[in-house]
């Protein structure tokens, strides 16, 4: 398998039954793009009774995950304006290389600039708004858009639009058509944009807390081995709270090789059946404390999942087996290990963003996982993999074996994730209670109703 | 073409399903087959009938056989030329430059090598009405030995008769044309000046007229000022990214090379690398330096040896001329152009999907020189800036001044921006 550029094409089943008989999933058929006038009106108005009747310890009423218009304002207010992670530094190593992100309507375009500096644009052409870069991934030089030809320099300047008036003509000043910027912030190698004109201000507590984590992998030293786009028939909010438990872990047969299945467990909490493997797990936890604080890593879990608009949790922990990577044995898959690092059992370093954003880092490779939303009922999970720059396929690592567990794990969480909005759209859906290891689903979702009644008021 | 009829009207029940598709055509008959008598012995006395000069150093020979009811052989034989040349009996082989389809005449192309014997006699000495002993045909290096519909044929210097030969058969047969079954013919044909280009009117005459056939001419060098002048196509030595822009689905064809020894080992290297399958692969190496059937042993010799690639019995007979000259002939096809060679006033722009070759003045960039060739390349800020124009760099160098347009990455793969881009010597682009 080598990296896969294409834009996902699994399609997901196209119909979702309308919540309560509401109609709004109807009525939203064929539009595109946000609400206005009294729809709007009225769909905040249906988004506020959702989020009201939201019970703590219970997921979310059925419209959050099925309701077209519901979704639009997911985007609207949640999506397009606070910070949503978009890759890393590997997926535009040379000057030109860029990528699109869609975040519903608006696409982002995201490159490195002459300056080798990573940088963002709206992917819109100033001229008469065609879209510059179709691509989900590749290289230019300047940026051309492809309609009349009008040319951007890679910091955005407007360098060549032919027969465009000058300004002694009483024609526009190109200067003031520069592509419009969208902010673009690294952490320690992953780079999140944000498309609100005053972006909130948590990345700054973020990049403080994660960067001394993810330094010693050293991502800006990485390039990507593979990378998997996954598209899956849920809500967004159904992949992430998937996410956010293991308790579902017994249906991944390759992960649990490696993964603790007591994950999110306080110890009384752990069930006599999983008594070995949590005794396993103290034992490999102490084992790593000692490998980190050796070498100065951090390593204690810091967690800020509901205040913050940009949730997040960090933490490293031991993996099962030799300790090393996700393979069926824990030993590692890429013999060149990241950074300077001189140690191969150092566990996974697991870092969760709210929104969109999980990775895992080893010793001897990272896996990050932007989520993106597609629609109400179909998300995209883009799996990447990183290792050393350094590293030479078939010979330190083989791409099939470096990315098999992730990919059946996606697999299958992507089927659980299917399974999970088709049952939310039955109209016998109700909410029910969380288990004590789904803690951090619970979390989450506290999240999304803090976050969308504080959007919503604004 | 032949289609089981059991195939249609009774397709075998447990055959997959594609079975039903019809059979792709298949190869086609050898070229003449039905139309040409078989191979019959040539030995007999012949009377030189004309010597037509066609370059400067080349002629014809034109031969009508004694014995009455023509000639019959296949494309690319040779036969073996006898002379008393000062009361010796002196033998070379020499290829049959005429097609089969006029079998009454037959004519030999002659290059004349200095102190080479034969070909002095024939040049200098040789009139109408004088007496030949030839034998033959030899030689299996034919397209009639390896029915197919598609050819390359590549060759350097005098190794273009068999290719004369092959030409005017297919012509003559009406295997050139635009409809039905219709041959597909590239020929690939190097030589020191457009001054050396044999028969070259004839057969761009040929091309012009059949749409099967796409002649490549490459020179190493200018023409003499008083005969052809400069050379604006292909320069230099046949190169593998010239032998794709000219035949990028080699592998499919039927490959025919024949020249000098360093050309057909070159050739060799070339053809492997830009993917031509071995099994097709056949060639006829000139020997240079021994004579007549001494040489012709030698050589079958020396290309079994050398035949592993091409797996079946090689294919290869040998044709002799003078002693002493081998290095002379080789130097003047494969070598860099002679130090002696003037330096040229403007380089030549090869554009080599529309065919196209135009002289680019110094300081014209490559894209007012494709618009001059006629040749749209699409452009719009004509500063390197927008890339609109990027094009493949298939031989040569340009000086290329950008403003962002490219990446380094781009330009590593051959990429460049014709708007901006000047020749450094003559070049071949791929548009």
């Amino acid at each position: 398998m080598t990296t896969t550029p294409s834009r996902p094409t699994t399609s997901a089943p196209a119909s979702v039954p309308s919540q309560d008989g509401s109609g709004s999933t109807t009525r939203a058929a064929g539009r595109v793009g946000p609400l206005v006038g009294s729809a709007a009106a009225e769909a905040r108005a249906h988004l506020v009774e959702v989020l009201d009747a939201r019970q703590q310890g219970r997921s979310l009423p059925g419209a959050a995950y099925t309701d077209a218009d519901l979704h639009e304002l997911d985007l609207a207010l949640l999506w397009q304006r606070q910070w949503i992670f978009v890759g890393t530094v590997a997926e535009v190593p040379e000057p030109g290389d860029y990528v699109t992100v869609e975040l519903g309507t608006a696409s982002v375009l995201v490159l490195r600039d002459d300056d080798e500096e990573v940088r963002a644009f709206r992917n819109v052409c100033r001229h008469r708004g065609a879209r510059l870069v179709e691509e989900p991934k590749g290289s230019v030089g300047n940026i051309v858009c492809g309609y009349h030809r009008w040319t951007y320099a890679t910091d955005g300047r407007l360098i060549h639009a032919p027969q465009l008036a000058p300004v002694e003509d009483g024609g526009v000043d190109p200067a003031c058509l520069s592509l419009r910027t969208v902010h673009l912030r690294e952490v320690a190698g992953l780079l999140f944009v944000c498309l609100a004109p005053e972006p909130p201000d948590d990345l700054d507590t973020l990049s403080r807390t994660v960067a001394p984590y993810l330094a010693p992998h050293a991502l800006g030293r990485t390039k990507v081995a593979a990378q998997v786009d996954l598209v899956e028939a849920g809500n967004w909010k159904l992949t992430m709270e998937n996410n956010r438990e293991c308790y579902h872990c017994e249906g991944h047969a390759d992960l649990v090789c490696t993964f603790f299945p007591t994950w999110g467990l306080a110890d009384h909490e752990v069930p006599p059946r999983l008594r070995a493997a949590h005794d396993r797990y103290l034992l490999a936890e102490e084992g790593l404390h000692l490998a980190c604080e050796e070498r100065g890593m951090p390593y204690a879990p810091v967690e800020d999942l509901v205040e913050p608009p940009l949730g997040f949790r960090i933490q490293r922990e031991a993996l099962d087996g030799h300790g090393e990577s996700f393979s069926r044995d824990g030993s590692r898959l890429v013999q060149r290990l990241l950074g300077e690092l001189d140690e191969a059992r150092l566990g996974r370093l697991t870092l969760h963003a709210q929104p969109n954003l999980w990775c895992h880092a080893m010793a001897d490779h990272v896996v990050t996982f932007a989520v993106l939303p597609l629609g109400v009922d179909r998300t995209l999970v883009r799996t990447t993999w990183l290792v050393h720059e350094d590293a030479v396929e078939g010979v330190d690592y083989d791409v099939d074996s470096l990315t098999e567990v992730w990919r059946h794990t996606n697999e299958e969480d992507a089927a659980f994730v299917g399974l999970t909005q088709a049952g939310v759209a039955d109209p016998a859906y109700e909410p029910g209670p969380y288990s004590v290891a789904e803690r951090q689903v619970d979390d989450f979702v506290s999240w999304y109703v803090a976050r969308m009644r504080e959007e919503v008021s604004r | 073409m032949t289609v089981n009829p059991l195939s249609w009207a009774d397709p075998d029940p447990v055959a997959p399903a594609l079975r039903l598709v019809p059979d792709l055509p298949l190869p086609p008959d050898p070229l003449g087959a039905d139309v040409l008598p078989p191979e019959a012995s040539l030995d007999q006395e012949v009377l030189v009938r004309r010597v037509v000069p066609l370059t400067h150093d080349v002629v014809q020979v034109v031969l009508e056989p004694t014995r009455p009811g023509g000639v019959a052989f296949t494309p690319g034989q040779y036969l073996t030329l006898g002379v008393e040349v000062d009361g010796r009996h002196v033998e070379r082989c020499y290829t049959i430059s005429s097609p089969p389809t006029r079998p009454h005449l037959l004519s030999l192309t002659v290059k004349r090598v200095p102190d080479g014997e034969v070909s002095t006699y024939l040049h200098d000495r040789v009139r109408p009405g004088d007496r030949l002993q030839v034998t033959g045909p030899l030689g299996g290096f034919s397209v009639a030995e390896h029915p197919s519909r598609r050819y390359l044929l590549l060759s350097a210097g005098s190794g273009v008769t068999p290719t004369l030969a092959t030409l005017r058969t297919m012509a003559d047969l009406a295997e050139l044309e635009a409809t039905g079954s219709a041959l597909d013919v590239v020929v690939v044909h190097s030589a020191r000046t457009p001054d050396d280009l044999v028969a070259r009117a004839e057969v761009e005459a040929l091309a012009a007229t059949h749409p099967g056939l796409r002649v490549h001419w490459v020179c190493e060098t200018d023409g003499a000022p008083d005969r052809s002048g400069p050379w604006s196509g292909p320069r230099g030595r046949l190169t593998a990214d010239l032998l794709r822009a000219f035949a990028p689905d080699v592998a499919d064809r039927e490959v025919f090379t024949c020249g000098p020894p360093g050309y057909m080992a070159a050739a060799r290297l070339l053809l492997a690398e830009v993917g031509a399958d071995p099994a097709r692969c056949h060639e006829e190496s000139f020997v240079l330096g021994t004579a007549g059937a001494p040489a012709a042993a030698a050589a079958a010799a020396a290309a079994a040896a050398q035949g592993a690639a091409e797996g079946a019995a090689p294919a290869a007979s040998s044709r002799a001329d003078a002693a002493g000259t081998e290095g002379e002939v080789e130097g003047h096809l494969l070598a860099a152009p002679a130090p002696s060679a003037p330096a040229p006033v403007a380089t030549s722009v090869t554009f080599a999907r529309s065919g196209c070759e135009v002289a680019c003045p110094a300081g014209t960039t490559v894209l007012a020189a494709a618009e001059q060739a006629g040749v749209r390349l699409p452009s719009s800020c004509a500063e390197g800036m927008c890339g609109t124009c990027k094009s493949t760099l298939l031989s040569g160098r340009v000086e290329m001044k950008h403003a962002g347009g490219i990446r380094p990455r781009e330009i590593a793969q051959d990429k460049f921006l014709p708007c901006c881009s000047t020749p450094d010597g003559d070049i071949v682009v791929d548009a």
